[in-house]
């Protein structure tokens, strides 16, 4: 039989974890639920994280990886910046109905509980994977003279503001058609918003 | 019969075409044979570009360029409705690293133009040392870097102020060296201390001392300069600072100036195409610089020498050494006064703003130096550039000689070109 | 019996299209009496040595260490004759050719005169040209503009100690283009936790994300050798203009480009990601400490 490697562990750890805390809620589910569900004990657990607050922080920076490495996936390539915002806005779907516990933990825990990771996480510290790739993104679309100029946050605010408006409506089930259905108009209203004026 | 005369170390290229009536000069023209388009260059460029570009009209009077841009773009600024008031502190550190560049000029003219060249004239070797003007200068320039960063190529004003912030530490360096120079100034040329030198009432008074400039007033003697190299005793102060008294003198009657009354006129040059221009004030032409600067502010000896010498040679030499002194004194003063608690620079608009005419003129080592811009949007349409040796060795008709043809008449060969030496021809500025 | 004489080099300083900046900033050099001392003066812009222009322009005479100043325009004439028939014929037996300040180097504030013809000795911009390309192996660039006295010393220095001078791959030496003028800035702790000067005129911030200091991309060491040996731009609170880079002078000076508030240059060699991914670290914590005024001239405690 294979051994499990340390770092396959905690992995297993983080998949438990966001399943739980989607299921159960933050604050509900505890240490020793999660040890449980993993099948190893508390004491084992406090080796991989030292607290439930270290563990959320490097729940956050886990899917800040995910996600970034997704978008530099995406910006590497050789296609138009209207082809990437189509891209960047499946992926994200993509990953709001196959792993949905990652990105309502973003949503849920971690815009909406501050003080959790306010001593560790300050400002966008532990986004900044994500973050940054979407600074290249539109640095290589105003370079490209795809985009127009214009101040970084207000450009970002509408992005991901928009997608995580859009998922949040899907997880209360308020849209009335599939997600994936959305993607094109979505898509191209980013691209208007942000586009060269003539 | 004409002979040209190729004019060497000065900054560029120019030449005079003697025109000889015998051994005399009857009359001589002056071309500049280069071009550079600085002003073209400038076109369609932001605006605050030209705080870093115009100073590389010029690599001896750089700073000159630079403050006249930053006043002709705060004159832009006050004309589209947003005036600029600077601090008190920001226009004397402005005027102090002016005026050392200023004296920077003047003591490299002394050592690398005026000693070699009075000492050909008179077939005597005065003490050729041209390397003491140029450690002069390299004390003027440390006291300049430590508020512009660096002398040549500072562009450390904006509009608004400038970009540095001194401590007492930066001030107390720069006085420490302005007071080496001082040392070096008495020691090393006048053979007196400056201040006796500022006192002096006549110069019979330093006959009697042995040192570079008692030596070369005695050559000027011997030279008859002081007989010679008359232009036509007008003089034109536009730059105003608080070492200057702005105005137009006719002979000793001083006027009112404005600097809307400068005009440019085509050089007259048949042997040679020329690509300088003259500058004249209300169509006529005066003589700028140094003695223009002096006999306005009324400076004793100076006024003196004027009295009997009138705008010889003689005086237009021994002038530019006493405003040496002057400046050195003025430096001193204007240390003193600055309030280092105050803002360096008052936060304008952004330039983008501006769509106005604005001039600046500030006086420098040669003369009135004036910048005339005109932006859209904070951008240059066009930029205009009138030099001070525009104004003193332009090249005109005989019937309406410059102020350095005019001295040059009626002179050998040999004393026309020192006569035209006194003048000091900044050739990379004319020809901008 | 006459002494033996040693033989000084042959100093000649020519120039193009130029300001004379170089010739001016060269003056300043503290060791310059002595430098001169050892080399024979032909031909010196600044002030008379051994023979006049006219008699250089005759062109029967030969130099081992040949200064060019300004740019390089194929139709100058000095004196009547072509700069560039100057240049061939001196070039030819010189030892060691030095192009003096950027105009020399890569075309610099006067290529835009005529930008048909107008170059550096090698480089227009940053393409080679091939004018003076045979005499590759034996020319230095000395960019800046102008050039720090210094460099021109150091160069003329390690010539007459039979040196070698390691050079870039844009001719220049080494020793003094491998530094960044941003080394030794005093201002660099601001860089670190991207504090940036709000306006001009202060001794606090960094000038680079929004005045348009171009010291993490120019190669030079004006913060290491200080200029006039007492200063820099940048320490006095001016942005670097790049001037020893081969795209000086650019515009828009004095500001900052950015794409969406990131700015389009970053330091070299540094990539962007790395580059974002410190800066939003930097950026997210407030030192107290680096927000406050440096000294506060209003309290003595």
């Amino acid at each position: 039989m294979a051994r499990i490697t340390k770092e396959e562990r905690k992995q297993g750890i983080i998949t438990a974890a966001l399943q739980l805390f989607s299921e159960r809620g933050f604050y509900i589910t505890t240490i020793p639920d999660i040890a449980q569900k993993v099948g190893m004990s508390v004491g084992n657990f406090y080796n991989y994280f030292n607290s439930k607050d270290v563990l959320a922080k490097e729940l956050i920076i886990y899917i800040s990886e995910y996600l970034g490495q997704s978008i530099r996936e995406i910006n590497e390539e050789d296609i138009s910046t209207e082809q990437k915002i189509h891209k960047i806005v499946s992926m994200y779907f993509a990953m709001a109905q196959e792993k949905p516990e990652m990105i309502e933990y973003f949503l849920r825990v971690y815009l909406s509980n501050r003080e959790v990771f306010s001593d560790g996480c300050e400002g966008m510290i532990c986004v900044s994977p994500f973050v940054t790739e979407m600074m290249i993104f539109f640095n290589d679309g105003v370079e490209k003279n795809e985009l127009h100029n214009q101040d970084f946050f207000s450009a970002f605010g509408l992005f991901m503001g928009y997608l995580g408006g859009m998922v949040f409506l899907f997880g209360e089930k308020i849209l009335p058609e599939p997600l994936d259905s959305y993607k094109d108009s979505i898509s191209q209203n980013i691209y208007n918003a942000l586009k060269t004026r003539d | 019969m004409i002979t040209k005369q190729l004019i060497e170390h000065i900054e560029g290229e120019a030449s005079v075409y003697f025109d000889m009536d015998g051994d005399k000069v009857d009359f001589a023209t002056v071309v500049f044979p280069h071009f550079r388009g600085m002003e073209s260059i400038l076109e369609q460029k932001g605006a605050l570009d030209a705080l870093v570009l115009t100073p590389r009209v010029c690599g001896i009077c750089g700073h000159a360029h630079l403050m006249a841009t930053v006043r002709a773009l705060e004159d832009a600024y006050k004309q589209a409705g947003y005036e600029v008031r600077l601090s008190q502190k920001a226009q004397i550190i402005r005027e102090f690293t002016l005026v050392m560049e200023m004296i920077q000029n003047h003591f490299k003219w002394l050592y690398m133009v005026i000693m070699p060249e009075l000492s050909k004239l008179l077939h005597t070797p005065l003490a050729n040392k041209p390397l003491k003007g140029a450690y002069a200068s390299s004390l003027a320039s440390k006291a300049i870097a430590l508020f512009g960063g660096q002398w040549p190529h500072s562009s450390y004003m904006v509009v608004g102020g400038i970009t540095c912030d001194p401590t007492h530490m930066e001030i107390l360096q720069a006085k420490n060296y302005l007071r080496e120079l001082i040392k070096f100034f008495e020691n090393e040329s006048l053979g007196i201390s400056l201040k006796e030198f500022l006192a002096l009432k006549s110069c019979k008074d330093f006959q009697s001392i042995d040192s570079d400039i008692s030596s070369i007033e005695k050559g000027l003697i011997e030279a008859n300069m002081h007989q010679k190299g008359f232009a036509h005793d007008q003089f034109l102060v536009l730059g105003k600072h608080q070492c200057t008294h702005v105005g137009k003198l006719k002979h000793t009657r001083i006027f009112t100036v404005d600097p809307k009354f400068v005009s440019t006129t085509d050089s007259y040059a048949p042997h040679e195409k020329t690509y300088a221009y003259n500058a004249l004030y209300k169509d006529d032409y005066y003589e700028t610089g140094s003695l223009a600067r002096m006999i306005s502010t009324n400076f004793p000896i100076i006024k003196n020498m004027h009295r009997r010498y009138k705008d010889s040679a003689y005086s237009r030499v021994m002038a530019r050494l006493f405003e040496t002194g002057v400046l050195l004194q003025h430096a001193l003063e204007l240390l003193e006064n600055i309030d280092v608690t105050q803002s360096s620079t008052v936060e304008v608009v952004n330039v983008q703003n501006i769509s106005a005419k604005g001039i600046g003129v500030v006086e420098a080592p040669r003369g009135p130096l004036i910048h005339e811009v005109i932006l859209k949007d904070g951008i240059i349409q066009n930029y205009k550039i009138i030099t001070p040796t525009q104004f003193n060795i332009g090249s005109s008709i005989p019937e309406h000689p410059t102020p350095v043809q005019k001295a040059m008449q009626h002179n050998t060969k040999e004393e026309a070109e020192f006569i035209f030496r006194t003048f000091d021809v900044c050739s990379v500025c004319t020809t901008h | 019996m006459p002494l033996k004489q040693e033989t000084k080099p042959k100093l000649l300083w020519l120039q193009g299209v130029t300001c004379n900046g170089n010739t001016h900033s060269f003056l300043n050099l503290s060791s310059i009496e002595i430098l001169l001392e050892q080399f024979e003066l032909l031909y010196l812009p600044a002030f008379a040595t051994q023979y006049s222009y006219e008699e250089i322009l005759t062109c029967k005479l030969s130099c081992d260490v040949l200064i060019f100043e300004g740019t390089y325009d194929p139709l100058l004439e000095r004196g009547g004759v072509l700069v560039d028939k100057l240049l061939q014929h001196y070039a030819k037996d010189a030892k060691y050719i030095i192009a003096a300040g950027t105009c020399a180097s890569f075309g610099g504030m006067f290529e835009e005169v005529h930008p048909e013809r107008n170059s550096g000795l090698l480089f227009k911009k940053a393409k080679s040209v091939t004018h003076f390309e045979k005499y590759k192996g034996k020319i230095i660039n000395l960019s800046g503009c102008p050039i720090h006295p210094e460099w021109m010393g150091y160069t003329l220095e390690m010539i007459l100690q039979n040196k070698e001078i390691l050079l870039d791959e844009l001719h220049r030496p080494k020793e003094l283009y491998g530094y960044l003028s941003h080394h030794g800035c005093t201002r660099n702790e601001y860089f670190e936790w991207k504090v940036d000067a709000k306006n001009f005129g202060t001794k606090e911030g960094c000038l680079f994300y929004e005045q348009g200091c171009r010291a993490p991309m120019t190669h030079a060491s004006c913060n290491k050798i200080l200029w006039n040996e007492v200063s820099s731009k940048t320490r006095i609170g001016t942005p670097c203009f790049g001037c020893t880079e081969s795209d000086f002078p650019r515009k828009n000076l004095f500001t900052t480009k950015t794409n969406m508030s990131i700015p389009q240059d970053i330091p070299v060699g540094v990539p962007k990601r790395s580059y974002l991914t410190m800066a939003g670290i930097a950026k997210t914590f407030h030192i107290k400490r680096l927000e406050d005024k440096l000294i506060d001239y209003k309290t003595t405690h």
